[in-house]
């Protein structure tokens, strides 16, 4: 076995002989064919693959079976390994992706070493891809198998490489996801550092009224959580903080983190008059561009952390409020900090944002009465813009309309998509019961305002929620269902109408009719978007899916993992998600952090570079063109009194990737586990005359 | 080897994919888990599906891979055909007594090689997986894929003719088994207690159960699943493949005179999936969905009935009114289609599948003293911030015991279930939740 040494133990300058790649003990190589419930089976003929595989050199048992995954196909390759010494398993399946960590356990579990498995991806590579041609794709299973065999041949036995891991995790966002995440990894005992771009948590909740399925006040339900994150002293927040650079790997991410700073003490005591000092006017973005706020400002009373912060990037520097402040307690020098932590794995909760409609996209931006249900959710808190009271110029709102699905089930050329040239084709599945939710809360303090909801379907499906639309409809809302073909249409009424808008829907329940309503306010039911990460996208190389959230690895396998091993998903930064679901996503988050950390140490897959030192001419092409930091460098060694330069890998950085192997002239370098051998050999057993094949030596 | 008395740190109630996934994420963070399962096999009602939105992946490559993980996990125990007796709480978490239930069967000596299936000379009807659609012997191991493989005798069919007795090569039948009670100490408890359908025969005005080609869509499950009775679509009548198939949305969801208000938030996917399945296997047939609303919410489900939509699957918003049937016992479905100008019409078809929702499989009150809410599920107080803790303390929920939610939904709710329990643990012991590297 190869020694594989960790950041902590560096390679010993010394030269030694690269290990024999060759195995020592003659292959016996089971061979399984899976059916994968139809899947294959229904295309490919697995008893005829598992047939003519059965008599090639070295293949010892070779069976077909409908799901290999299952207990008793598992218990197939153990017995063999046990009764009938096999030593390489090779197993025609579905993909690596779902089950090789199945298999690796099973032949594990057996006493075999976990890598001395190889999987033939059956399902993506054949039966799915031929479908039509079933004869074809049982020779084409016929020869990928050849090719599992000849590679298992070959195969060595391998050790993961074993790291250190930090116990503390990085969790990004500070709203409910990003708080219920640090919580529940904190109170398994993993520290948490969490960080927030903006200066306040609480993200998007902060800004809501009053939630479903509870009802409770969307501020009653954040003050609960905070003090729990608050009272957690293995939590430690940075508001004002983005992640800007990041370096390494599962259980050992360098994180570098940028604060803006806030400009103005905690204690200061003058905050009123700075602000009504300061004379800048932008719109608040916490009231959605309902109001405008100050250079100096806080979202709300209460917010936390407490006490308002200086707008860089408006703030003018006129020092107007400096005539308030004693003791350098607004401080308009004030500047950046940057810093570094370690951290073992990466919580993104990063949240969405509200679709904004386009200019124009019906009424929107064009007429003040046209607005989004956010900045209704603002007009209905008690601390918003009108304290709480449902007014439309300056008297109360006697007629509405609120029209589902803006920005959400989209559709291609019916409606305008976003910048990337894709539609929101999903369904964002919160604003259905929200706005229900609004409308009830408008009948309950306004019970004389009519209410109009204009919907596609209404999808109240969670717990609690039909009550919602129930409710709606004893409350006397009427209810019109438009389809994607005919969008409602909003424009004003003529001067001197009882109501300014109308709002005209071709009506489905009514069997096609053309309905105008008159209309005080529309309130557009806006849909779910990301907030954009395209910065942490390049940081930590994670995906996004079309929709532009972010993309789990698997939806039932691994809900929320993404593709790079260590950075998990919290929230809405995955999909549209309501608070409950986020708050469960989040802790499912908090829960593999717990499992990736929590015994303080991480294993990551064997397939590195590695080195043959004898065949090494250390020219150091493989490290000028090695994409990783610090995976390959040029060390001097000496022998016999002279002295020359070889490269070294470092087991822990490198990812496997192979470009160094396909660099080197002298063919020194090989990824563990996937050498230039294998592949040769996969290849020439794929391309062989099959009958022939037989003849061909082990 | 069960000994009699058993120390966990969390006892989980229900070997469905909530309770395996809340185990496997518990054992993973280094917990001890004991999993209680009342049928003989764990793998829960998700075993029995074809194949699963919005993946499409086949259900059995998804749940016995965790079944297997789940089997032979070095923290987790596996009780199944067991059931909780009775709950006490005590200074360190609850005492709890477990019955076994007699398999007539040495579990610890059964190797599964089903020599006994092929000597017993009785054939049983397959309720439990089937629908009574294939028959096993009276000694039987659950289904191919069941973990543990272990048979089980159905006593109260047996003749006791002994062939089995002679064939077992491990003598393993024991037909003098008794109920055992064990004692499991565990510091929390996970009710992953599931779901169980409305009953198809719960509405007269869709027949009742009394018309031969109205199935539900759990039947349809097994008629679509690679396992299954036929290894095809037929209709029950005589064995047609039909040609014009229905779906009835929200029957038994949505439906006050049927006691369930609720939405079961799974039908309108199922139903797309099964539709779209259909497709695949019979190119030719006509597949109908009457609904009131498309309810595809999750992530890229959308996406699926769009798909589903452009396949050619028809989709007629209605609520269907009344099933009958005709001399042939082809369902006829009464319906006002509201798309179409208000016409009432009645539509024959081959073929009806109710897409039943979902109820409580469990009543959680009488042994947890749990709270359910007015659906019957378990009562969650704090259900947007704690959405998986319940009325008692050290006492979880998970999964459908929740209420309805897909096996997308159940498997994250389990994942939040064990940060909840694992959090738990480590505030009321001080001791880490997870062991110390080694």
């Amino acid at each position: 076995m190869p020694e594989q040494s960790d950041k902590s133990n560096p390679p010993e300058k010394e030269l030694g002989l690269a290990p024999d790649p060759s195995p020592e003990e003659e292959p016996r190589i089971g061979v399984y064919v899976c059916n994968c419930g139809g899947n294959i089976g229904d295309v490919v003929n697995c008893k005829q693959v598992a047939e003519a595989l059965r008599n090639i050199p070295n293949v010892v048992t070779s069976h077909s079976n409908m799901f290999m995954c299952s207990d008793p196909g598992q218990k197939l390759i153990t017995d063999d390994i046990k009764e009938k010494g096999i030593n390489r398993v090779v197993i025609g399946a579905c993909s690596i992706f779902l089950h090789e960590q199945t298999f690796r356990q099973a032949v594990e579990r057996a006493g075999l070493n976990p890598y001395l498995y190889y999987h033939v991806g059956l399902r993506e590579q054949d039966s799915w891809v031929h479908y039509n041609h079933p004869e074809d794709a049982t020779e084409k299973a016929i020869r990928l198998m050849l090719a599992g065999v000849a590679k298992a041949r070959k195969m060595e036995p391998l050790e993961p490489v074993r790291l250190q891991a930090e116990k503390h995790a990085l969790v990004i966002g500070g709203g409910v996801a990003g708080l219920r995440t640090a919580l529940d990894i904190a109170r398994s005992g993993l520290k948490v550092t969490l960080v927030e771009k903006s200066h306040f948590l609480g993200g998007r909740v902060a800004q809501w009224e009053r939630v479903f399925p509870t009802g409770e006040t969307a501020r009653t339900l954040l003050q609960r959580l905070l003090e729990q994150v608050q009272a957690e002293p293995d939590i430690t927040i940075h508001t004002g903080a983005k992640v800007v650079k990041t370096k390494g790997y599962v259980g050992n991410f360098q994180i570098h983190i940028r604060q803006q700073p806030r400009g103005i003490k905690a204690d200061f005591d003058a905050v009123d008059q700075a602000i009504a000092a300061c004379p800048v006017e932008i719109p608040d973005e916490f009231n959605y561009g309902l109001k405008t706020r100050k250079a100096i400002y806080q979202p709300y009373s209460g917010c936390y952390p407490a006490g308002p912060v200086v707008d860089w990037e408006h703030c003018t520097h006129c020092e107007k409020c400096l005539e308030f402040s004693h003791n350098h307690d607004i401080n308009l020098d004030d500047t950046p900090i940057e810093f570094d932590i370690n951290v073992g794995a990466v919580a993104v909760a990063t949240g969405f944002r509200p679709y904004e409609p386009f200019p124009g996209e019906m009424g929107y931006g064009k007429f003040p009465e046209v607005i989004t249900l956010p900045q209704l959710e603002r007009l209905l808190a008690a601390d918003g813009p009108t304290g709480g009271k449902l007014e439309w110029n300056g008297r109360s709102v006697r007629s509405l309309a609120m029209i589902h699905c803006v920005g959400s089930r989209q559709v291609d050329d019916v409606h305008q998509p976003q910048p990337d040239g894709q539609v929101n084709n999903y369904c964002s599945r919160v604003c259905c019961t929200a706005t229900l939710n609004a409308a009830n809360i408008i009948h309950e303090r306004l019970p004389e305002t009519r209410i109009y909801d204009v919907y596609t379907d209404i999808r109240t499906y969670g717990r609690g929620h039909e009550d919602y639309y129930t409710l709606a409809s004893k409350n006397g809302v009427t209810f019109l269902r438009y389809f994607v073909e005919d969008i409602p249409e909003v424009y004003p009424a003529e001067k001197g109408s009882y109501y300014s808008m109308l709002v005209k829907v071709k009506d489905q329940l009514t069997w096609g009719e053309e309905i105008e309503l008159p209309v005080d306010l529309v309130v557009l039911a806006v849909g779910m978007m990301p907030n954009p990460v395209d910065d942490l996208i390049g940081l930590f190389n994670i995906t996004p899916g079309n929709d532009r959230f972010l993309l789990e690895v698997h939806p039932k396998l691994s809900p929320v993992e993404t593709s790079v091993v260590g950075i998990v998903l919290a929230g809405t930064a995955q999909g549209p998600m309501n608070i409950q679901e986020s708050c469960t996503a989040a802790a499912a988050a908090a829960s593999k952090v717990v499992v990736l950390l929590g015994r303080g140490q991480v294993e990551m897959e064997p397939y590195v570079a590695q080195i043959d030192i004898e065949r090494c001419q250390g020219n150091g092409d493989c490290v000028r063109v090695c994409p990783q930091e610090d995976a390959i460098k040029l060390e001097t060694f000496s022998k016999n009194g002279t002295s020359f330069q070889r490269a070294v890998v470092t087991p822990a950085n490198c990812n496997g990737c192979g470009v160094c192997v396909s660099t080197c002239s002298h063919r020194a370098i090989d990824v563990l586990g996937w050498r230039l051998d294998d592949y040769e050999a996969m290849v020439d057993a794929i391309t062989a005359e099959i009958p022939v094949l037989e003849g061909v030596p082990a | 080897m069960k000994s009699d008395k058993i120390h966990v740190d969390t006892l989980v109630v229900g070997g469905g994919i909530a309770g395996m996934q809340a185990s496997l994420d518990l054992a993973n963070q280094g917990h001890q888990v004991a999993l209680v399962e009342h049928s003989p096999s764990i793998g829960g009602m998700m075993i029995g599906l074809s194949k699963v939105f919005p993946t499409l992946d086949c259900c059995s490559c998804i749940t016995t891979p965790k079944m297997a993980a789940t089997a032979h996990h070095e923290n987790i125990q596996l009780l199944t055909y067991c059931e909780v007796q009775s709950v006490t709480r005590n200074d360190d978490g609850f005492s709890v007594q477990v019955i076994q239930k007699p398999r007539y069967v040495i579990e610890d000596n059964c190797t599964g090689c089903r020599s006994c299936e092929l000597v017993c000379p009785l054939d049983l009807p397959d309720v439990e997986n089937e629908f009574g659609r294939t028959a096993h012997r009276v000694i039987y191991v659950p289904f191919t894929t069941a973990v543990p493989q272990k048979a089980i005798i159905d006593i109260d069919s047996c003749i006791f003719c002994g062939k089995c007795i002679k064939a077992c090569p491990a003598d393993c039948i024991d037909f003098t088994q008794t109920p055992q009670t064990l004692r499991v100490e565990a510091r929390t408890i996970i009710l992953a207690t599931g779901f169980k359908v409305t009953p198809y025969d719960a509405k007269k005005e869709y027949g009742a159960g009394n018309l031969r080609n109205v199935i539900d869509a759990m039947m349809m499950e097994r008629l679509l699943a690679p396992t299954g009775p036929y290894g095809r679509v037929l209709r029950p009548s005589d064995g047609k493949l039909p040609d014009s198939i229905a779906y009835v949305q929200c029957a038994g969801s949505r439906d006050e005179t049927l006691g369930v208000p609720y939405c079961s938030r799974v039908c309108c996917m199922y139903a797309i999936k099964q539709a779209m399945l259909i497709s695949g296997a019979l190119p030719m047939a006509d597949v109908t969905i009457y609904y009131m609303d498309i309810r595809t919410f999750g992530k890229g489900y959308e996406q699926f009935y769009q798909n589903a939509k452009a396949m050619g699957i028809e989709f007629v918003k209605g609520k269907v009114g009344r099933i009958v049937e005709d001399e042939d016992q082809n369902p006829i479905v009464r319906v006002e289609l509201i798309d179409d100008n208000s016409r009432v019409a009645e539509n024959k078809h081959d073929l009806v599948v109710l897409s039943v929702g979902m109820l409580p499989g469990y009543d959680t009150q009488p042994i947890y003293d749990v709270a359910t809410a007015k659906d019957g599920f378990v009562q969650i107080p704090d259900s947007n911030v704690a959405p998986t803790v319940t009325t008692q303390e050290g006492i979880f929920a998970t999964g459908t015991a929740t209420g309805p939610m897909d096996i997308v939904d159940s498997i994250i709710t389990a994942g939040a279930v064990a940060a909840e329990a694992s959090a738990y643990m480590h505030l009321h012991s001080g001791s880490p939740a997870a062991p110390a590297a080694d």
